[in-house]
């Protein structure tokens, strides 16, 4: 018995000499994720653990579009609202590989423009974008924010490399890594993401016949920290001239992946269970709905 | 509540006599030069001053009043070689020094994560001054430059004198007048007036000593009372360092010059970190051959000349005090450098040097120390994708009417420029 388990052990050696030690590996209690609490009572009572995972790929994604529905998702609005609550505490770093960064829209959102910094690679290339995030989360940056381009999904990915570096840098260094893609998903994404978020619109905000925000169903649609299928909804408030955007929950939308049946039309059954699956009152602020 | 030490040893000329020649250490020794040459004494050690010799006096005097005396010439060189030595030595123990011919100043004002009292401080500055020289001063501690000075005069050598605070007026009364740093006609008229210690001086009415003598008299009262409140006059650092290598052979390959950047960029980097300093900017010069005077290349739009040749000066992101923080800069102005011909010699020339040991990072204000990481990789990053590609936005003052007016882009202001850091998830 002894010879076949020093043999396997070898054998098990052998293989992380040549593939790495992430090849083979012994089963076991997986390590805790510890959590960044994005300070978001909605978000963090969604996700698993109550933040976002430290050390871990967190992707904010397209979801499911209805017809006729808005065009928009609000993954690149949450993913700076994120950004921008990260930036009052530590230093942040937003990689641009779309190019559309808006700084103003970021101060907006209550952003510390000093303690963002924005990486533009040359072209918007994915890989080396990807490879100065890498270098950014070894320095030392905690929080990384990258806005994937689009079309990106169905083409191979000569990025992947980069990725799986910047994945192991980052589990490496605890920094949060926060990746908005728009669908179709790449694989090596969704691969490699350990959360992963998908926001569908539901519809536009309006008031006084503007529009002021968008309503978003947002769904735990993988995790690998905890058990996916919970979802909620949420409010992505846009900045107005005299008030910063801000991220408001929607306790009457909240839906769980195994959820008692609840009658939609009755409020006080939707606050229940918007309690009862976030673990808070669901939301600072609840509007009314328009339309 | 300021506390300064000061350390009294034998003039550093001594001392550089005294390390060559050892056998002359017991002996009458007068440091100036030839006793035929009109010039003044610098220095004499123990034996010859016990047979009159004073510094200051002619050395033909000094010759008759000890004709055995041995008369060397001033080692300047040496004398420097000590006088760094004592600086590198005390540069570990206080953030502000002075070095002098024949004594230090070291300010130990605070305290020492090390060295949790002031007595134990002293004894590491006292260590660290005998470690450098040789010789074991004799050290004082007081409130003043002046009353540690009279207090290292008191002391002797392995001893440390401290006067503590509030006790500077009893520790002075006894002490002559003559030792105080005042106009001698102002010591002799108070000698005649019977006043010639400093208890004497210190027991008068600040009022009456400046109606009879001015603000002199008043300088006076103030040192007999031990509360001058003169502090260090602390070193600086040089301003520039610079390091030049000669290649045997011209050179044209990018490889093999960054391999004698990379030797050259050792050696500075040690100077640096020998003399704990760290460089604020930092230039290289590439001398091309094929010119009578040779020619550089490199000069960006931030070069400058440099004796006639063109350097590309780099202002960098965090202070480097060392090769591994120098080499990255170093690798950025030679993928800036554009050689059109072969190179023979490089020069690296480290500038705006500041005192790299009193920056504790981490000590004061938490992440700084991550803030100096992140801020030369954003230098790197700079360097090799471009200086656009990694930037910080600042909103506009006045933005006006257009939208893309609302903010700027700049380049990241390293850990001097701000930014929140170091708090993690």
């Amino acid at each position: 018995m002894a010879t076949t388990s020093n043999s396997l052990a070898e054998a098990i050696s052998a293989l992380q000499r040549r593939y790495g030690t992430a090849a083979v590996r012994r089963g076991g209690d997986p390590v805790p994720a510890e959590a960044w609490p994005t300070g978001l009572p909605v978000l963090d009572g969604l996700i698993p653990r109550g933040g976002l995972p430290v050390g871990r790929l967190t992707l904010l994604s397209d979801g499911e579009r209805s017809p006729g529905g808005p065009g928009a998702t609000g993954r690149l609005t949450l993913l700076q609202a994120l950004l921008a609550i990260a930036s009052r505490s530590m230093q942040v770093a937003y990689v641009d590989l779309r190019g559309s960064l808006d700084p103003g829209y970021l101060a907006d959102h209550g952003a510390d423009l000093d303690a963002c910094l924005v990486v533009r690679p040359p072209g918007g290339a994915i890989g080396p974008g990807l490879a100065m995030a890498r270098t950014l989360v070894r320095a030392g940056v905690p929080w990384v924010g990258v806005a994937f381009p689009s079309g990106g999904g169905d083409r191979p990915a000569p990025w992947e490399h980069p990725l799986t570096a910047l994945g192991e840098a980052a589990w490496a260094a605890r920094a949060v890594l926060c990746i908005a893609v728009p669908a179709p998903l790449p694989a090596p994404l969704a691969y490699a993401s350990s959360l992963t978020l998908g926001c569908s619109p539901i519809g536009w905000q309006e008031a006084h016949g503007d529009v002021v925000g968008l309503r978003v169903r947002l769904g735990v649609d993988k995790s690998r920290v905890g058990a996916p299928g919970t979802s909620a909804a949420v409010l992505l408030r846009y900045p107005r001239p005299h008030a910063v955007g801000e991220v408001v929950g929607l306790p009457a939308l909240v839906t769980a992946a195994a959820p008692a049946p609840v009658a939609l039309d009755d409020p006080a059954a939707d606050l229940d269970t918007a309690r009862r699956h976030t673990g808070t009152s669901g939301a600072r602020d609840v509007p009314a709905l328009a339309g | 509540m300021a506390r300064v030490l000061c350390a009294r040893f034998p003039h550093l000329g001594l001392l550089a006599v005294w390390r060559h020649h050892p056998e002359l250490r017991a002996e009458p020794v007068v440091v100036g030069g030839a006793p035929e040459l009109r010039l003044p004494v610098i220095a004499a050690s123990p034996a010859a001053e016990a047979a009159g010799v004073r510094p200051g006096q002619q050395l033909r005097q000094a010759q008759q009043a000890c004709p055995a005396a041995v008369f060397v010439a001033l080692d300047e060189a040496g004398v420097e070689r000590l006088r760094a030595a004592v600086v590198e030595a005390l540069c570990g123990v206080s953030p502000a020094i002075e070095v002098g011919d024949e004594e230090a100043f070291a300010d130990l004002s605070g305290s020492h994560a090390v060295h949790p009292s002031e007595g134990a401080w002293a004894a590491a500055g006292a260590r660290a001054a005998a470690a450098a020289l040789g010789e074991a001063p004799a050290v004082g501690v007081g409130g003043s430059r002046f009353v540690a000075r009279m207090a290292a005069r008191a002391s002797a050598p392995h001893r440390v004198r401290r006067v503590r605070e509030g006790e500077e007026a009893a520790f002075l009364a006894p002490l002559p007048l003559r030792l105080f740093p005042a106009d001698p006609a102002v010591l002799a008229r108070l000698a005649t007036l019977g006043l010639d210690c400093a208890g004497a001086v210190a027991g008068l009415a600040p009022a009456d000593l400046q109606r009879q003598f001015g603000r002199e008299g008043l300088a006076i009262h103030r040192l007999a009372r031990g509360i001058d409140g003169d502090g260090i006059h602390a070193w600086a650092p040089p301003r520039t360092m610079a390091e030049r290598l000669v290649l045997d052979g011209a050179v044209a390959n990018l490889e093999a010059l960054r391999f004698c950047a990379r030797r050259i960029t050792d050696t500075l980097g040690s100077r640096l970190q020998s003399g704990a300093l760290a460089a604020g900017t930092l230039g290289l010069a590439l001398e091309q051959d094929g010119g009578p005077s040779g020619t550089a290349c490199g000069s960006g739009t931030n070069g400058g000349v440099r004796a006639g040749i063109p350097t590309s000066i780099r202002v960098l992101p965090v202070p480097a005090g060392n090769a591994g923080e120098l080499w990255p800069a170093v690798l950025g102005l030679l993928g800036e450098a554009r050689p059109t011909a072969p190179v023979s010699a490089l020069r690296l020339e480290a500038g705006r040097l500041s005192a790299g040991s009193g920056r504790q990072v981490d000590l004061w204000r938490a992440g700084d120390a991550g803030r100096d990481a992140v801020a030369r990789s954003v230098v790197r990053l700079q360097d090799r994708f471009g200086q656009d590609t990694v930037v910080r936005a600042r909103l506009a003052l006045d933005p006006g009417d257009l939208p893309e007016r609302r903010f700027v882009w700049e380049a990241p202001a390293g850990a001097a420029g701000g930014g929140r850091g170091g708090g993690r998830p």
